[in-house]
């Protein structure tokens, strides 16, 4: 059973905030700062969930999910956008491309590592026909 | 090929060569050795499957096989060979093992997988530099290369379906032909994993584009059953490597992650390749001089076997060649020959039909099985032969026709067919051929040739028209029956006799000679060719006859006969002549009447010039109409309407109307207004002569109220500049309204871009106050509290912006559902008490019993009863602030209250419009976007409710917001 959580951020700053605040409630963090090098890792790094920005290069939030989401196995992580997104209907429009959650930005350092847990599975085994990224143990 | 120098693809063909040729004779001088031989099929698949210089792979799936085969003493024989032959070769069980494939379920019925994959990846397109494609749809009707009988290749026919997308899919058998292929521009894209896609795109300059579909594992597949018992030992290898990051399977991860798959050889591996090449080099020589004798044999019979098949090979093109649908039987009637024409007549394909007996032909062409004309060949069977309709026996072929009714296409045909016995050179029977002609057409010909003679022979015989054929000399050859009792002669006292005195008179009934007009005919048979002529019974009667005349030519143009036809006119101009006596007579009534006429209408002209100068006068354009036809119009119609004068009278008013359409829905209007005695209005574009349009108006009444069918009025007036007008007011509008909306848009889009950064600075402000990054002094403390006030201040003024922009932008939209309202109030109210704390103001709450469950959106409506409580703890001094809730009917009223400076009665009216706030100024004392107000006005309004006021100067204010239970957006 790992702890390791994906964000998919290309904002440098607010990367390191969320990877800062993460790391120091105990999970792994792997980071990815387009879609398409999120899509890889979320395939080979079997993260307990995915965090995920809607302004992505190469590949948007919208399609990242939407792409998890066809895929057994992908299909179940959580994924919680992260976003100052905040035009109308975009909440309902990464609900409905398959994203769990939702944490508006600015996020708040005293609640979010606990809103981010709120999403979290109980119980979740490692898959073993997946093969892990370098960077990721199994 | 393409990863290694220029050098290097002969000599690793050569090695490859080697390899093979090792694994085919070296097997059997290595079968003492108690070690077994593991064949692992391989291609080319860099990064994760190359080749080095000399020919050995390398990559990912080589390094963990070889240290897997080390310690479980394998001795591993690679396979070099494209995708598609090493997956037939692990299904014939010519090697154990193939790398690099990825499992399906219908692979799992041809091969064995094991429980562990080595790699997982995506599928991605990519395209060549040229192509400027990022999606999918742009992927439509482009030249793509996927390996053959791939999964990739499967999966994306899938997408492509599902997008109805026609991209050209290129199925290549290796990746090296892909990558030269899409480097020559011979193709768009090309689909592979990402590992061989980075690898490519760095190599070859090729785009990653955004179409990513479907994850897949690669595994190692072994031989089905695997027979070698591999498997187990491959799962065993790849999950305690999978455990241990320092392994060996990690670096190789990593090396493949990192992408500098390179293909140079360690020195050791180059020795230690070259030691292994001299030992087979060895070995090979051994397994010639064993093998030399058997393969001389194997080669004779080779060259044998390959004669005979080009002589068969021959035969068969001759059958397929022949245009007639052709099929060939062996001695025991099986199928060896059914040539494309036989294919297409009965639409059953030679591989239906190939090798097999038990009259499958028959099948064909009958619908079941039966005997044939090949099979009547050797014995008479009456059945079957009653299904041909002719049957002929010739020395020993049968020639037959029928009917072919094909089972498959239910078209219908009439056949020929021959059927022959076929004979070896020994004289033997070795089957029959048969042959079968279509000749529905020349049937269909030949019968209608015969019904068309039939027809003619009718049509003259029977006709009710005299026909007369006779010479150029004037002698009668032939006349029909119905000429014959026209003029009262046999044919045969006629036939012979000269035209002049028999049918045409010699002297006519007006005293001209007859005599010489059948020589002017012949003379010059086209003045003729239609004539009327006096004729004469047998008992000399005058009859007239309408006569058609025809010249028959020969061959070199001369006259050889001329043809008549002529019908009976003689009542016809009998009653001619009565109807020029009639005429006669009523000219001269007519004269009469016509003069009374003019006398009166002189009468009439001098009241109608007084009418038509007001009609000309007038500045409308006018018109008279009676059904729709125009009877009269004035000048100033025409020169609307850009017509001269007189040239509208008698024309349709259609021709004033742009379209059928627009004429007909006028008209309906029209008919039904008039005849209740009203005038019919309309504004309608009407058409100018030169095609233009300009709008009118259109005003018709009925000239007559009790009788509309007389005729209708109308007045036309070119409105064209009051409609000009109309229209630009209608356009500054839309053009305002347009403005203000992308105003608003650009408001809502800045606000995001604002918050990003806000992000970060909200974010790591807290992260340091709470210490998370290390202790700060009470200065420091304090300093980053200030910063943060700030930064959250900042956040409320954009929020409130972006709600203001959204609203004016008609984009702020409720999410309605169902919540408790007693939680909700206590939760603002804990949000505003540290800031009332601050202020050492009392908060009250007062939250009746009765409140319970309400529909509507929760975020904002705690967003209104915050910017309340917020208000009024901002606007008191001292004293309280409190909230109360409580039922009313349906809905629930909430009421904050607070002791501060209140407002005055003339600012109340102002105070809820936006960027107002009552202390503005340079003075201002109270920060805030001034939006607050405004936007809680919006809100509750969209909710369904409204909010109030009642304050008193320096006592204190009190808002008032009444909810419905369910707000509008659920109940709708």
């Amino acid at each position: 059973m790992n702890n390791r959580l994906l964000v998919i951020e290309d904002n440098e700053q607010n990367l390191y905030l969320m990877q800062f605040l993460l790391q120091k409630s105990g999970f792994e963090v792997v980071a990815a700062e387009d879609g398409i090098a999120g899509l890889d890792l979320a395939l080979q790094c079997d993260p307990l969930a995915i965090l995920l920005d809607i302004q992505l290069p190469k590949m948007n939030g919208f399609a990242v999910a939407a792409e998890l989401r066809r895929h057994r196995r992908l299909d179940r992580v959580p994924i919680i956008a992260v976003t100052s997104y905040a035009m109308v209907g975009d909440r309902e429009q990464i609900l409905a491309s398959g994203a769990t959650g939702y944490i508006e930005k600015p996020i708040n350092p005293e609640t979010f590592v606990a809103e981010i847990k709120s999403y979290l599975p109980e119980g979740l085994e490692a898959a073993d026909d997946w093969t892990p990224h370098p960077r990721c143990r199994r | 090929m393409l990863s290694a120098p220029c050098s290097t693809p002969f000599v690793r063909r050569v090695a490859a060569f080697v390899l093979a040729l090792g694994f085919l004779f070296v097997s059997p001088s290595l079968l003492a050795a108690s070690s077994p031989i593991v064949a692992v099929g391989v291609h080319e698949a860099p990064p994760k499957i190359s080749f080095d210089a000399h020919g050995r792979p390398t990559g990912i799936y080589v390094e963990l096989l070889d240290e897997i085969a080390r310690q479980e003493g394998w001795r591993l024989q690679y396979v070099v060979g494209s995708w598609p032959e090493n997956l037939d070769r692990l299904e014939r069980g010519e090697i154990d093992l193939i790398a690099d494939i990825a499992l399906t379920a219908e692979r799992r019925q041809h091969y064995a997988f094991p429980r562990v994959p080595v790699l997982s990846s995506w599928f991605q397109v990519f395209a060549s530099k040229r192509q400027n494609i990022h999606s999918l749809r742009e992927l439509d009707g482009k030249r793509i290369l996927v390996l053959e009988r791939s999964v990739q290749e499967q999966a994306f026919i899938r997408l492509a379906e599902r997008f109805g997308l026609n991209p050209i899919l290129l199925s290549v058998p290796n990746y090296p032909t892909m990558f030269a292929m899409i480097a020559n521009g011979e193709a768009d894209a090309i689909i592979t994993n990402r590992y061989q896609g980075k690898w490519g795109a760095r190599k070859y300059g090729l785009n990653d584009t955004e179409v990513l579909f479907e994850p897949n594992a690669l595994y190692y597949a072994a031989a089905k059953g695997d027979p070698k018992h591999l498997l187990a030992a491959i799962d065993r290898h790849l999950l305690a490597w999978k455990e241990d990051q320092g392994s060996l399977y990690y670096d190789a991860l990593k090396r493949l992650a990192d992408e500098d798959a390179s293909s140079a050889l360690s020195p050791w591996l180059a020795i230690a390749g070259s030691g292994l090449l001299g030992f087979l080099l060895i070995s090979i020589a051994i397994g010639v001089f064993l093998k030399h004798r058997v393969n001389v044999r194997t080669q004779e019979l080779q060259q044998e076997n390959a004669e005979r098949r080009a002589l068969q090979q021959r035969f068969m093109d001759i059958i397929e060649f022949l245009p007639d649908p052709t099929f060939v039987v062996d001695e025991h009637k099986r199928v060896i020959a059914w040539n494309q024409a036989c294919e297409a007549m009965t639409g059953v394909k030679k591989d239906q039909v190939m090798g097999q007996g038990d009259y499958v032909y028959a099948d064909a062409f009958f619908g079941h099985r039966r005997p044939t004309l090949v099979d009547l060949l050797d014995r008479p069977d009456p059945p079957a032969e009653t299904s041909y309709t002719q049957l002929d026996r010739r020395e020993n072929r049968i020639y037959a026709e029928t009917f072919f009714s094909s089972p498959l296409t239910g078209q219908t045909r009439y056949l020929w067919a021959v059927a022959s016995p076929l004979y070896d050179q020994d004289g033997r029977r070795s089957g029959a051929i048969e042959a079968i002609r279509d000749i529905s057409e020349q049937r269909k010909m030949a019968e209608a040739v015969r019904a068309s003679e039939r027809e003619y022979r009718e049509l003259v015989t029977l006709a009710n028209s005299i026909i007369v054929r006779w010479q150029p000399d004037g002698r009668l050859t032939f006349l029909n029956e119905f000429g014959q009792r026209f003029f009262g002669y046999a044919a045969s006292e006629l036939i012979g006799r000269n035209v002049i005195g028999t049918l045409v008179p010699e002297v006519g009934s007006d005293g001209r000679d007859l005599k010489g007009m059948m020589a002017e005919l012949t003379r010059a048979p086209h003045q003729f060719e239609r004539s009327l002529n006096e004729n004469m019974r047998r008992n000399g009667e005058r009859v007239w006859v309408d006569w058609t005349n025809k010249v028959v030519t020969d061959a070199k143009g001369e006259m050889r006969e001329i043809l008549s036809i002529g019908s009976d006119i003689t009542e016809r101009i009998q009653a001619e002549e009565q109807i020029r006596l009639l005429n006669e007579d009523l000219r001269r009534h007519a004269e009469t009447l016509e003069q009374r006429v003019a006398e009166r209408t002189a009468e009439l002209a001098a009241i109608n010039e007084e009418q038509r100068a007001i009609f000309e006068s007038a500045s409308a354009g006018i018109l008279l109409a009676k059904e729709r036809i125009i009877q009269r119009c004035n000048r100033k119609l025409e020169t609307m309407t850009g017509y001269d004068p007189g040239e509208l009278v008698g024309q349709s008013a259609r021709i004033l109307y742009p379209d059928e359409d627009a004429f007909i829905r006028f008209g309906q209007e029209m008919s039904a207004r008039l005849a209740s005695g009203e005038t019919c209005s309309m504004e309608q574009p009407i058409v100018r002569k030169d095609g233009s349009l300009f709008w009118a108006r259109l005003s018709m009444c009925a000239s007559d109220t009790h009788a509309p069918f007389k005729g209708v009025v109308g007045i036309i007036e070119d409105i064209t500049a009051e409609r000009e007008a109309t229209e630009q007011l209608r356009q500054a509008l839309e053009a305002a309204r347009e403005a203000d909306r992308v105003k608003s848009i650009f408001l809502a889009s800045m606000s995001h871009e604002l918050r990003t950064p806000l992000n970060s600075i909200i974010g790591f402000t807290g992260i340091m106050s709470q210490g998370l990054a290390g202790p700060l002094n009470p200065e420091q403390h304090k300093q980053l509290g200030m910063v943060q006030k700030s930064a959250r201040h900042l956040l409320a003024l954009i929020n409130d912006v972006l709600d203001i922009s959204k609203i004016n932008a008609d984009q702020l939209e409720l999410v309605a559902r169902e919540f408790a309202l007693r939680p909700s109030i206590e939760k603002t109210v804990k949000l505003i008490a540290p800031l009332a704390e601050e202020k050492g103001i009392e908060l009250r709450v007062d939250i009746a019993d009765e409140v319970g469950k309400i529909v509507t959106d929760q975020r904002r409506l705690e967003q209104v009863m915050l910017n309340l409580l917020n208000n009024a703890v901002k606007f008191t001094e001292q004293g309280w602030v409190g909230i109360v809730c409580r039922q009313e009917g349906e809905g629930y009223l909430l009421t904050v209250t607070d002791t501060g400076i209140g407002i005055r009665a003339d600012e109340i009216p102002r105070l809820f419009k936006p960027f107002y706030q009552i202390d503005s100024g340079l003075a201002r004392k109270h920060e805030g976007s001034g939006l607050g107000l405004s936007i809680s006005k919006k809100i509750v309004e969209m909710m369904g409710g409204d909010i109030g006021l009642s304050s008193e100067w320096g006592q204190g204010s009190s808002f008032t917001v009444r909810l419905p239970g369910r707000s509008q957006e659920e109940t709708a």
